[in-house]
């Protein structure tokens, strides 16, 4: 029987499904429309096609199926869209705005007319318990069980689907939150139930607080994601157990993720990020900005030496969240987005998106509005009669007529407008790709922008022109990237505890202890994953400050038992660090041990990517028709070639103006550009000196 | 100076503005005092070897006031030829250091680039010291620096360093935070130098002159947008230092692309609320951008279309040696004045009076382990006013100061307090079509003895509505059981309590117009009374 890794990313518009053979080593794609409704349906579908074409003969067509690895954007749109449930938080007496004052900074420091972004919870839905604990952990008031109860009872009456608990200290001593938690379950059996020493147990308490609202908020949506599509997965045979990429660009288990669907805000995103850093390495090409713009949204990152920066705690969305997250700036505008006209006169594209139903107008659904998708039909540069390699028919009369509204109102001809529409997207994602290189430090031009996601290679000449970005490349499937992602990248989950205690030897019995209660829970972990001995991986570090000192540095721990010799190393690990981060050491001063991590990664075996033979360069037995594309810099529609992906071989050159189809994405070469094919199949596109 | 293409200009603006960015980050992490830490109340920046800046990092819009004239002291008071790679100068004087309050300690350090000093990296922090002192001039109120060596080629001086930590109250903590400030500026000087090394100093330089350029230009066209005219608008200052209200006026006069501020106010006063002539600059540069166009970069630039005036010796432009401790309780309302001047020919940019204040609370006491003094203050936020089309903000600061409250969990670990309640207070917001922003309670218990002082203003007069808008609610300080307030300070005894509540901000236009569905929630969340409810928006239930 044959043996098959899956991953499959769900984003707003399409659903990619990537399928590696692992006797074969070989990869197939596939793609379906997802089912903003209820994502799971689309996955299922695509996973049955996709499934089918690569093992028509079995009767469970995912029996085969011995690893499968999911990308979402559930939690993520959820949140943007403010589509959590009815959440209510129960707190420590006198705190209840907490959640509403956060660190009472204004959302903008020059920004009079800004906003602070939605307080999740109401105010009338935030309940206050007596309560307290003093920070040593001893009890000042004990919790009051009787107001804890009838609190339950009213957030239950409210009609409230989920709760969050966050009391003071209770990351030093959870005993109220677990008790309040008890009679949570009691009262609301049917309420998902988020308490912070669960959730985010470390210092701090608005950002602890936020994490586990958010949390709550999220639990219920992403739970019943979840039990919607395992069943559908398994009525098609699959016996693997599903795995979901966190925001920090590792891996999980379905049930980690029902309990934490605050990790998982950046899945979708972070999957394409762990799918450009690897094709990036075979390719070469190790500073990276990743470009993954899709139908409703766009996420760039930028990778220095093959690596993006991780962060512990970073505001998504204006909300602090306390996870490991990658460093990925999202836009709220793609292929999907709806252009119009604003008050003050403006051609504007977003955030309002088509979707992937009712779509852009060319899909014939019933939408009148152009999205960007009907800028590019209209103007040829994508395939005027069919997408998806002819699997999806479209209506470029449609998307006229919607475009042609926009250019009666602005006075401008159809494909003037339609240019125009497409001139605002690459401006907005200029902006955004700023955000990550530019605001910090990194000049784009020392970058290649890697473009992928359904729309990013038909963008992506014109958006390195504007930044001046000399070499755009677009991977070989840059449609599934974020799926292909999912093949590429371990499981991983990382285990934290915090405890306060001097960075001394007498510390030695304590810091063991702490290790082994973490290993021991990495261990747990491992079995639960089914991770054979031989693939367990774990790396242990110490954040550590001076006594007095607010933030910590991270020091990695030797490997072997904890004894003396250990808290010597880290001692002068600290140090160094200090040194290295601040320049000075303030020796005498007291050091202190704030957080025990261990990240634990599992070793799969990934899929490998194998180099092609070269071909010469000649690539015109790769055309497949030419049509007339409007191009901005001739300001009418040229003659253009259009070449099959597919048939494009490595060593293969050709200059633009041209266009490259592929079932998944459509690659615009401007005129002047140059195209190679490099030995992966990445198409590599150079810009005019 | 070269001509620049306009992504050259914009790459190294970003550059210079990450760079800020990253030695405040450095400040941040490297201190141990928690108003630094936690609060952030610190700031950093870049000028050129001239003195103009280069870029402000976003922290504190007020401490650009102590930077404006920094380098100038220094380069008046010694030779370019004697400053040498490594030095690093000290200062907080109001009036000699480039300072606009004694605990606002700042260290700039010069860059040198193939041995010319080429710009200048510094920063500020507010030390949680010299506090428990009198405001009737500014000797009583911390030690005076004037700009000194701190370090002079890389070498500590220490006799002056142990000059300074005798005069403060809490000398450890003062000692690891001017590390981290000299931290930071050595981030400051290494990327700045890797900037130049990349582009090449003279493109650096040239790029950060093609900013102030267009700053300069975006603060023209922006203030030639406003119709010509002048618009005068009066206030009044009160606090606890005074017993009657201080009468205060702005007249705003737009003129083609220029705008002059006419201010006027009272004689400087033995009293705290003084504000120095660049305070007073500092806080009309920030709410003038505010209204025009957020988006101009903070540099120099952007202050040559304006003219700023205050009669010499007056509270708004005091002269040695007036008391400047609270100064930002003054610099509020000169920011709401010019928001009140401004809402008559552009009242869709302006919003409603804030909560006018910037109300800070200090303490003072033993350790009770050791016996050590400790120290601390914070300030704590307050309504926001409400805009043409939106509410306020509720509880956060606004205009001149932006600091972070400190976590409860770490306030508690660091100090003997205890915080009971920590709330947004009902009725606060003055009523209107859109309502004022909420002002804040936070309530304080000692678990051992201290000395307790409030800085607060609002108690007498109320922050204004616009257009038909009410006021926000007063500013006030509630003792607990036993305890007394002299004027502004209180003894506290273990077990003892009292409240801060920050005033709320006024509303925008006439209440009548409220949407019901709008008040129908206030009542529900409690942000107005079942009274208000019914007696103002006239809701039935």
């Amino acid at each position: 029987m044959s043996r098959w890794r899956v991953g499959v990313d769900s984003g707003g518009t399409f659903t990619d499904i990537c399928l590696f053979d692992e006797q074969e080593g070989k990869v197939e794609t596939w793609k379906v429309p997802s089912t903003p409704d209820d994502p799971s349906r689309g996955i299922a579908q695509g996973v049955e096609e996709g499934m089918r074409r690569v093992a028509p003969d079995e009767k469970n067509p995912a029996a085969p199926i011995v690893y499968f690895g999911h990308g979402t954007t559930v939690a993520t749109n959820a949140l943007i869209q403010h589509r959590g449930v009815k959440t209510g938080l129960v707190t420590t007496d006198g705190f209840r705005d907490l959640l509403e004052i956060g660190r009472q900074k204004r959302p903008d420091l020059y920004d009079i007319q800004a906003d602070k972004p939605l307080t999740l919870v109401p105010r009338d839905l935030r309940l206050e318990v007596p309560e307290r604990l003093r920070h040593t952990g001893e009890v000042d008031v004990p919790l009051d069980e009787d107001k804890m109860r009838a609190a339950a009872r009213a957030l239950k009456a409210a009609g409230v689907k989920a709760v969050a608990v966050s009391f003071l200290y209770g990351f030093i001593r959870p005993d109220h939150e677990k008790r309040a938690v008890k009679i949570l379950r009691e009262e609301m059996p049917d309420a998902f139930i988020s308490a912070g020493h669960e959730i985010a147990p470390e210092f701090r308490e608005y950002e602890r607080l936020s994490t586990v609202v958010l949390n709550a908020y999220l639990g219920p949506v992403m739970e019943n994601y979840i039990r919607r599509l395992s069943p559908r997965l398994e009525a098609l045979g699959m016996t693997a157990t599903p795995h979901l990429t966190q925001s920090n660009g590792g891996v999980i288990g379905f049930a980690t993720a029902a309990e934490m669907p605050v990790r998982t805000v950046l899945s979708g995103p972070s999957t394409g990020v762990v799918g450009a850093q690897a094709i990036g390495r075979l390719a070469g090409f190790e500073d990276l900005i990743t470009f993954d713009m899709g139908g409703t949204s766009t996420d760039v990152a930028l990778l220095q030496g093959g690596r993006c920066r991780l962060a512990a705690e970073a505001t998504v969305h204006g909300y602090p969240i306390k996870a490991p997250m990658l460093d990925i700036h999202t836009v709220g505008a793609g292929g999907g987005s709806i252009a119009y006209i604003d008050s003050g006169g403006l051609l504007k594209v977003g955030p309002r998106s088509a979707g992937a139903d009712p779509g852009p107008a060319c899909y014939d659904k019933g939408n009148p509005e152009p999205a960007v998708t009907d800028a590019n039909v209209v103007l040829q540069t994508l395939n005027p009669k069919h997408l998806l390699g002819g699997r999806m028919k479209i209506r470029r009369d449609l998307a006229e007529q919607a475009i042609a509204r926009l250019a009666g109102q602005l006075g401008l001809g159809v494909p003037q407008t339609a240019q125009g529409i497409l001139s605002v997207v690459t401006a907005n994602m200029a902006r955004a790709i700023r955000v990550i290189s530019v605001q910090r430090g990194h000049d784009p031009r020392d970058y290649t922008l890697m473009a992928f996601g359904g729309a990013g290679p038909l963008h992506a000449a014109r958006l390195a022109s504007e930044l001046e970005i000399g070499r755009v490349l677009v991977p070989a499937n840059p449609g599934i990237l974020c799926a292909m992602g999912l093949l590429l990248t371990d499981l991983r989950a990382d285990f934290a505890h915090t405890r306060l205690m001097p960075a001394t030897e007498a510390s030695t019995a304590a810091v063991a202890e702490g290790f082994s209660a973490l290993a021991e829970r990495a261990e747990r972990w491992f079995a639960h994953e089914g991770i054979a001995s031989a693939d367990r991986h774990i790396t242990r570090t110490v954040d550590m400050r001076y006594h007095g000192q607010n933030y910590e540095l991270s020091v990695a721990a030797p490997d072997g038992p904890i004894s003396q010799a250990t808290l010597q190393a880290l001692a002068t690990g600290f140090a160094d660090v200090h040194r290295q981060r601040y320049g000075f050491v303030a020796d005498g001063d007291p050091v202190q041990i704030v957080t025990l991590r261990v990240e634990a990664t599992g070793a799969v075996r990934k899929a490998e990517l194998r180099a092609h033979p070269e071909a010469g360069p000649d690539a015109s037995g790769a055309i497949v028709q030419r049509r007339k594309v409007w191009l901005a810099e001739a300001g009418d529609f040229v003659d253009t070639p259009v070449y099959g992906r597919e048939a494009l071989r490595p060593g293969n050159r050709f200059s633009g103006p041209a266009i490259v189809e592929q079932m998944d994405a459509t690659t615009l070469v401007p005129a002047g550009w140059t195209a190679r094919v490099d030995s992966y199949l990445n198409l590599i596109l150079e810009a005019p000196t | 100076m070269k001509t620049l293409d306009p992504i050259t200009v914009e790459v190294i603006g970003a550059a210079m503005a990450s760079i800020v960015e990253e030695t405040g980050e450095t400040l941040i992490r490297a201190s141990h005092s928690t108003n630094i830490k936690e609060r952030r109340d610190c700031s950093t920046a870049l000028f050129n070897a001239a003195g103009d800046t280069l870029c402000q990092a976003e922290h504190i819009p007020i401490h650009l006031g102590s930077f404006l004239d920094l380098i100038k002291h220094i380069m008046r008071r010694y030779p370019t030829q004697d400053i040498r790679p490594g030095d690093a100068f000290i200062g907080n004087d109001a009036y000699e250091g480039g300072g606009t309050h004694l605990p606002d300690i700042v260290v700039a350090e010069p860059i040198f680039v193939d041995g010319h000093m080429v710009a200048w990296t510094v920063n500020l922090a507010h030390h949680a010291d010299f506090v428990d002192r009198g405001h009737a001039h500014i000797y009583q109120e911390g030690l005076r620096i004037p700009p000194v060596r701190l370090y002079r080629g890389g070498e500590l001086q220490k006799d002056v360093q142990d000059l300074i930590l005798l005069n403060c109250q809490v000398p450890s903590e003062r000692l690891s935070d001017l590390r981290a400030q000299m931290a930071a500026n050595r981030v400051g000087v290494q990327r700045f130098q890797a900037l130049s090394a990349k582009y090449g100093i003279d493109t650096v330089l040239s790029a950060g002159a093609a900013l102030m350029d267009y700053a300069e230009r975006k603060m023209r066209a922006a203030i030639a947008a406003i119709p010509d005219g002048t618009w005068r608008f009066e206030d009044v200052f009160d606090n606890e230092e005074v017993k009657e209200l201080l009468p205060m006026s702005v007249e705003v006069t737009v003129k083609g692309e220029e705008m002059s501020l006419a201010f006027d106010a009272p004689e400087q006063m033995r009293a705290g609320f003084n504000m120095t002539y660049t305070a007073l600059l500092a806080t009309t540069y920030y709410i003038v951008k505010s209204v025009l166009d957020p988006a101009i970069p903070p540099n120099a630039g952007l202050a040559r279309p304006l003219r700023i005036t205050a009669p010499e010796g007056s509270i708004l432009n005091c002269l040695p040696p007036a008391a400047v401790n609270g100064r930002l309780q003054t610099c509020q309302r000169v920011s709401d004045m010019i928001l009140g001047a401004l809402a008559q020919p552009v009242p869709e940019r302006v919003m409603a009076c804030s909560n006018s204040a910037c109300v800070v609370a200090y303490f003072i006491g033993k350790r009770p382990d050791d016996g050590s003094t400790w120290v601390y203050l914070e300030t704590i936020g307050g309504g926001s006013g409400a805009r043409a089309h939106k509410d306020g903000l509720d509880g956060v600061h606004v205009h001149t100061t932006n600091t972070s409250n400190l976590p409860v969990e770490a306030l508690e670990i660091e100090y003997p307090l205890l915080l009971t309640r920590y709330e947004l207070v009902e009725d606060s917001g003055g009523v209107g079509r859109y309502r004022g922003g909420m002002g804040l309670r936070r309530v304080y218990q000692a678990t051992h003895d201290c000395r307790v002082r409030v800085d607060i203003s609002r108690q007498r007069s109320k922050s204004w509505g616009l257009f038909g808008g009410g006021p926000g609610a007063h500013g006030k300080v509630e003792p607990g059981p036993d305890v007394v307030f002299e004027g502004d300070s209180a003894v506290l005894k273990t077990g003892q309590w009292f409240a801060v509540v920050t005033p709320g901000a006024g509303g925008f236009g006439p209440p009548q117009q409220r949407d019901p569905a709008a008040a129908a929630r206030d009542l529900k969340e409690g942000a107005i009374s079942r009274a208000t409810a019914r007696d103002i928006y006239g809701l039935s239930r």
